[in-house]
């Protein structure tokens, strides 16, 4: 289906944030420059543009759509999400503004003198970059689709080269108050919608979610079917179809008997109200009490649920740490104390951002149950207000949100896109803004590839992923690098390889379907239970074990580190005189 | 490793507080004075133990919540007015201690380096 205002809005996003990234085209991401950004930013302003370019697609539209479909317990997603500021800010922030790091990569060779160990942390920046990628451009397809009609692959296709072709030619730069604005934009997108839905649009009783069986219809229902689907029908349900059901054109009243069925893509399904939802094949069907459950599913299931919510908690509180495209917007910190109070904001930013995505979780599941008939749960934020609301007020609510999820992808993508290019062509091609460009264009095309791929996966499992990888390779080695002097060179190689090797096979491996029940499937989705432990684990064993390879002046890099700015211009004058 | 060569200003004096460089100004700090060693470690040991103190109860909440709802399967269903308790906690009263203890480390670290600096800045009177 189509729907002009949202169309407008998508549009009216994606030119104002082209356009103002054209003015600042000659602001490049190198160090200097955040530094010349940094005499003028103040903690608030630089904090919005951190949670801008902090809060992607798997906030925005992720989290609701995984909590629709697997119930509450998917909301520590968004705890971790908020939280990860709180370790970053404790551990990493001030230390990495004074040590003068604004990658891990540098981070790693300025502690260790470890060159080689720099092409290693490269190599992990472009993985988890590359595994974050994957969802945003599934929210652009999702988003685009929403409101175009467009297929899947081809709003993937077209934000994916337009947003690498813009990367490369040098537009569409993280400029602060680019990303600033795109907070506040992304906030009020989700915000202004929730509040009028709950507060005036008609719903049924909010703890009605907790009581029903299964999700069911409260009003005649029409379903769009975006692209061809198979679900199970529990009760027989009489529905009004329009388009191909079963193999044979319909038009008219029909009788999904109990069963599996089959609907082509653009067909309609009219449900009448009291119906229960029937779920896509795959999508397990929870009652209302399961549903409701703070705890971690797995494909709809309970397994070990106690690992699988520490599994998530661990990944997302550690893994903020290791994000390529955030570090280095601490830079714009004139200091380490100004960068903790910037983090302290940016913390009770996102803390309220993440107060939205329950909500819509909530009365998607009362409201828009035909989502589950699609299993286009990841939707949830974009359909609602014109389930819910229906009229001039829903497309008008669900263009708010479109544009919001824009903003979303937008500017987490081009974060992303600059810290893969960044690293790859500084790192491994050489510098000068040609090698840039082609990394660019290379690892912008290869990630739009894999995310044709990635349709069947929920946007947020896909982030959940790229944290755990983060969470496991940079988490450990950053915690360590700050606080403890007995860090050596093999053992934080040895510790990156094993850490974040392990995590990255074992996403891998769940990706390729590999071990669905049991612990398998556990440890293989939520690997940060183990890889975590693991990981900190080998660097300290291995550390100790190597000592011939500490760094020379260990105090010096922990000086660095920790001594705050006002001492090191006293130790500069007294040097002097 | 090569000897450095003696470092020399060739541009004046140095700014206060100068932000404009790629690198922490690492020389310098080789030169730090001979409790340097006992004065880093005392204020490491001073904002790890911050950290701690914010990050500990922190995981404390987090961890004890989905045991507790292990231990007390009625609780995952459990309803707070209209809403469910999961939504209350997850969705809502979980993040104001989360910005609470971030406002209040900030503080407290800062109070740390302050009084850091006022002991150098003491023990650089009595020694010079």
């Amino acid at each position: 289906m189509t729907a002009p205002a949202s169309i407008a809005a998508v549009l009216v996003v994606a030119i104002a944030t082209g356009l103002l990234g054209l003015r600042g085209v000659r602001v490049a991401r190198t160090p200097a420059d955040f530094l010349v950004a940094a005499r003028q930013v103040p903690p608030v302003l630089n904090a919005s543009a951190i949670s801008g370019e902090y809060l992607s697609a798997a906030s925005f539209l992720g989290i609701a759509g995984l909590a629709m479909a697997e119930g509450l317990g998917a909301l520590w997603y968004a705890v971790g999400y908020a939280a990860g500021y709180l370790v970053l800010l404790a551990v990493v922030a001030a230390p990495l503004r004074r040590f003068g790091a604004y990658t891990v990569p540098e981070f790693v060779e300025g502690r260790l003198d470890a060159p080689r160990l720099r092409r290693l942390a490269t190599a992990a920046v472009i993985v988890i970059s590359g595994f974050y990628l994957l969802p945003q451009l599934r929210g652009a397809g999702i988003t685009l689709q929403d409101s175009f009609g467009a297929p899947y692959w081809a709003g993937v296709l077209i934000v994916g080269v337009v947003v690498t072709i813009a990367i490369a030619s040098g537009g569409m730069r993280g400029i602060t108050i680019v990303q600033a604005f795109l907070f506040w934009l992304k906030l009020l997108a989700l915000a202004f919608p929730a509040l009028v839905l709950l507060a005036f649009v008609r719903h049924p009783p909010l703890d009605d979610v907790v009581r029903q069986t299964a999700p069911t219809f409260p009003r005649p229902t029409t379903v769009h079917v975006p692209q061809s689907v198979t679900f199970d029908v529990t009760h027989a349900v009489p529905v009004s179809a329009s388009g191909v059901v079963d193999g044979s054109a319909v038009k008219g009243s029909y009788l999904l008997e109990p069963g599996r069925h089959r609907v082509e893509g653009g067909s309609t399904l009219v449900f009448p109200a009291h119906a229960l939802a029937p779920h896509v094949e795959g999508l397990h069907p929870l009652t209302g009490a399961q549903w409701a459950s703070p705890l971690v599913r797995l494909n709809g299931t309970l397994t070990h649920p106690l690992a699988a919510t520490y599994g998530v908690i661990i990944a997302t509180f550690l893994g903020a740490l290791g994000l390529p495209h955030i570090l280095v917007r601490f830079y714009t910190n004139p200091d380490g104390h100004s960068a903790r109070r910037t983090t302290a904001v940016v913390v009770l930013f996102v803390s309220t951002f993440y107060l939205l995505p329950g909500l819509f979780a909530l009365l998607g599941r009362l409201n828009a149950p035909g989502l589950y008939v699609t299993g286009q749960t990841d939707a949830d934020v974009l359909v609602l207000p014109r389930v819910q609301a229906m009229g001039a007020t829903g497309a008008l609510l669900a263009a708010v949100t479109a544009a919001g999820a824009v903003a979303a992808f937008l500017s987490t993508s081009s974060g992303l896109l600059i810290a893969m290019a960044g690293a790859i062509s500084h790192d491994i091609m050489g510098r000068g803004s040609r090698a840039f460009r082609s990394a660019a264009l290379g690892s912008g095309f290869a990630v739009t590839a894999g995310a044709l791929a990635v349709a069947g996966f929920s946007i947020n499992v896909l982030v959940g992923w790229a944290f755990a990888i983060a969470a496991s390779s940079f988490g450990p080695l950053l915690v360590l690098g700050i606080w403890w002097r007995g860090l050596t060179r093999i053992g934080a190689t040895v510790g990156l390889l094993v850490g974040g090797g392990a995590a990255t096979a074992a996403v891998i491996a769940s990706m390729a379907g590999v071990g669905r029940t049991g612990w398998p499937a556990v440890l293989l989705a939520e690997p940060a239970v183990w890889t975590v432990p693991l990981a900190f684990a080998v660097i300290v064993v291995v550390s100790r074990l190597t000592r011939w390879t500490l760094p020379a002046d260990v105090t010096g890099k922990l000086l660095a580190l920790h001594i705050p700015e006002e001492i090191r211009s006293l130790e500069r004058r007294k040097t002097r005189v | 490793m090569t000897a450095k060569p003696p470092r020399q200003i060739v541009t004046g004096r140095p700014r206060r507080r100068e932000a404009g460089r790629a690198y922490p100004a690492i020389e310098d700090l080789y030169t730090a004075n001979s409790y340097g060693q006992t004065l880093l470690r005392s204020l490491m040991r001073a904002q790890l133990g911050l950290s701690l103190s914010v990050l500990a109860p922190a995981a404390a909440v987090v961890a004890l919540y989905p045991l507790l709802v292990v231990l007390v399967p009625s609780l995952a269903h459990a309803t707070v007015g209209f809403l469910p308790v999961s939504l209350v906690v997850l969705g809502g009263g979980i993040y104001p201690p989360l910005v609470a203890l971030a406002f209040w480390y900030v503080r407290r670290a800062r109070r740390i380096e302050e009084r850091f600096i006022e002991l150098l800045l003491k023990e650089k009177e009595d020694g010079g």
